[in-house]
């Protein structure tokens, strides 16, 4: 046992010395290595954002990328926070909004001058934009809306292009709901009553953003929130729970996404771009030949999707300035540069924030509408990341909203709980800082 | 504890090293950041009692502490009943005892989290089965209300814990000197006389341990509250560990979340301490 141990010990010693004179020679030949680490939020894209990382150091032999994902929204700022306080704080990393912005303010660098802001599509900005200065690039954009079945609506003779208002779309249900049989689902639609954020965050967005003009940034500021349209939210909600496959409060984003919608199931999901590869994975061939998606008819904005960015790229700013320019310089590559774009089209399967992609055809039929829409000029605001990042969503918005869904609590009472909480948070926060 | 040598120190500093590292002075750390605006990352200013005072208008930790007074109240006596009752039971000389001694101990063997999902998969999709088959309406949509939710968190953690509880109770069983059960059935004592009279009193400390097991236990649990309900629906079945968690990550407000988790550690050490010292006092020796 004894003899092994040391066996092993020797060898790593013997490992470890050759590799630090190796690197020791390399740092001599070539003596300008940059190593840059990333560490991003989107786990989903943590194969390809590692396959892209391999492309660029071999055609930039002196520049090392080490790239961490960290799975699902919420577990992503502690780990940052962690890495930064240990003294083991990434290069890249990633921002969510307003308020990770003001919270990663001393760690984000200025990134005006790249190119890839410039090549910035219009308004992608907005939300990580702070005394003049660019804090993030935006990693892509996303949309969501009516994630269809096209074969139900073929079988029940409705065009999904057509429901552009919110009472076709009543009618549509309703005839839709009285077929069920017929039309071999359970239910018109799937509604996670599990997964608050699917209501508190995109539904929300489409009536409490109308007030700020889809600006994340004038919702973030605002010291109280109007929420005028709150009746026509009801209405969907109503609308969504009362056809929706039952029981509603137990329903899950798997049980949306894989068990129903992608089963044939449901013939509409509130959903968005980002379930292409959830659903491939269950049905290829129903991915790619039978889902589309519609926007949710909201009144005064017919036929417009919302389309916006859900993820910033920052740069620490504490680093030194050869690591930050090394990192700005592969954040330029991967967005401008010919061998970059096909990379964001083709293999993260993104549907690209900036300029000069030309007429891309995109890998997937849900990316395709995105695209389609924000190309045509047809998308709606993007307000949420105002509140996403502040306590007010998972301690108000979503706890009360579920309340209602759940028949708890009255609607009236729902939109004046979401009010107030608005209110203190904000006031807390002026004087808090 | 005369005996404090260069031996006795030798081999109880690195215990205290590593005490002091990761318990002692991350407490420190942690009742200092419950005075400060921390964001996780650095502080600003002291803010005094401000988080604390923020504390008692929280709505989500009151609803979470009564919760979690509710639940520790219902699986401490439900634990200790099970548990002994398992323990008496499988002490029986019949054949399978010990067969069945490993069974109640299964379920502890699988972690809380795995446990939660799996328990959650037979509520929702075999009581609702079972429920529409039986057209029993009450088994049907388990764990999307407060109440129904309450008792799967129970139900979850009792079918854990109790084959653990079973297992401490066993050994104080056994340790009851047999004379002395032997005595009192020469002088005519009943099978209950002999249970409340001698075996109750003799395993005192076993209920002093168990007690405090279940307690401090029931308080802390997290895990199967993640996997079961993960708090919902509504925040209603989110136990304290959980609200003080959620408060530090999603609500990223982890200076709340230290002065909430210093009120945490305070109410739990004191029941504590005032439990074993109850129990202490009605242990008996031979």
């Amino acid at each position: 046992m004894k003899s092994k141990l040391l066996k092993g010990l020797g060898a790593v010693a013997v490992v470890a010395g050759t590799a630090l004179t190796l690197a020791a020679c390399s740092n001599g030949s070539s003596g300008k290595d940059v190593k840059i680490t990333i560490l991003q939020g989107k786990v989903e894209s943590n194969k390809q954002f590692k396959q892209i990382a391999k492309e660029y150091e071999k055609s930039h032999p002196n520049v090392k990328i080490e790239v961490t994902s960290i799975g699902g929204g919420t577990q992503y700022d502690p780990v940052l926070k962690t890495r930064i306080s240990s003294g083991n704080a990434p290069t890249i990393f990633s921002l969510a909004g307003p308020a990770d912005v003001k919270q990663f303010k001393s760690h984000a660098a200025d990134l005006s001058d790249t190119k890839a802001a410039k090549d910035a599509q219009r308004g992608t900005l907005d939300e990580v934009k702070s005394d003049g200065k660019t804090y993030g690039l935006p990693f892509n954009v996303e949309g969501y809306g009516f994630v269809y079945n096209k074969k139900v609506f073929e079988k029940a003779g409705i065009d999904p292009k057509s429901l552009t208002t919110y009472a076709k779309l009543d009618a549509a249900v309703k005839k839709m709901d009285a077929e069920k049989g017929k039309l071999g689902i359970k239910g018109v639609f799937a509604l996670p009553g599990k997964e608050a954020w699917v209501l508190s965050d995109h539904l929300l967005n489409l009536y409490l953003g109308q007030d700020f003009d889809g600006n994340a940034q004038k919702l973030y500021n605002s010291k109280t929130m109007a929420f005028s349209k709150n009746e026509e939210m009801k209405q969907m909600i109503d609308l969504q729970s009362k056809y929706s496959i039952k029981p509603v409060m137990q329903m899950d984003y798997a049980a949306q996404v894989n068990q129903n919608f992608s089963q044939g199931k449901a013939a509409m999901i509130q959903q968005g771009d980002w379930i292409y590869p959830t659903v491939a994975q269950v049905d290829s061939k129903f991915a790619k030949n039978d889902i589309g998606m519609i926007p949710i008819p909201v009144k005064g904005e017919e036929n417009k999707l919302p389309v916006g960015t859900s993820l910033f790229w920052a740069v620490n700013k504490q680093k030194s300035s050869a690591e930050q320019k090394a990192a700005k310089d592969f954040l330029d590559w991967m967005y401008t540069s010919k061998a970059g774009k096909k990379d964001v089209v083709n293999t993260l399967h993104f549907v690209p924030a900036y300029k000069g992609y030309g007429n891309v055809k995109m890998p997937d039929p849900l990316t395709q509408v995105v695209y389609d829409y924000s190309k045509d000029n047809k998308t709606t605001g993007w307000a949420f990341p105002g509140y996403t990042g502040t306590p007010w969503d998972p301690n108000v918005a979503q706890p009360n909203l579920q309340k209602y869904l759940s028949g708890d609590q009255s609607w009236d009472k729902t939109v004046s709980n979401m009010k107030s909480g608005w209110k203190t948070q904000q006031e807390g926060n002026g004087s808090g800082d | 504890m005369k005996n404090r040598s260069l031996s006795f120190w030798l081999f109880l500093t690195p215990t205290l090293v590593a005490l002091a590292l990761v318990v002692f002075i991350p407490m420190l750390e942690g009742l200092f950041y419950s005075f400060t605006n921390w964001d996780g990352l650095s502080f600003t200013k002291m803010v005094g009692f401000k988080n604390y005072i923020e504390l008692l208008h929280d709505k989500a930790f009151g609803n979470a502490f009564w919760f979690t007074v509710a639940f520790v109240v219902v699986t401490v006596i439900l634990l200790n009943v099970i548990g002994l009752g398992l323990a008496l039971l499988v002490t029986q000389k019949f054949k399978g005892s010990s067969f069945l001694r490993a069974v109640f101990f299964m379920p502890n063997m699988i972690g809380g989290l795995i446990l939660g999902f799996i328990w959650q998969f037979i509520f929702s999709q075999g009581f609702d089965a079972l429920g529409s088959a039986l057209h029993v309406t009450w088994l049907q949509n388990w764990l999307t209300n407060e109440s129904t939710g309450f008792w799967g968190l129970v139900i979850v953690t009792v079918w854990q814990m109790s084959g653990y509880i079973m297992i401490i109770y066993i050994a104080y069983l056994q340790n009851i000197p047999n004379e002395v059960i032997e005595a009192a059935e020469i002088d005519g004592a009943s099978a209950w006389q002999r249970f409340t009279r001698i075996t109750f009193p003799m395993i005192a400390p076993a209920f002093t341990v168990c007690m405090f097991l279940t307690l401090s236990n029931g308080f802390k649990i997290y895990d199967q509250n993640l996997s079961l309900t993960n708090g919902g629906p509504y925040n209603s079945t989110q136990m304290l560990a959980m609200d003080i968690v959620n408060t530090a990550y999603n609500a990223n407000n982890f200076a709340l979340a230290e002065a909430k988790a210093i009120i945490f550690f305070l109410i739990v050490a004191a029941i504590s301490l005032v439990q074993v010292f109850y129990n202490r006092k009605r242990e008996v020796d031979l």
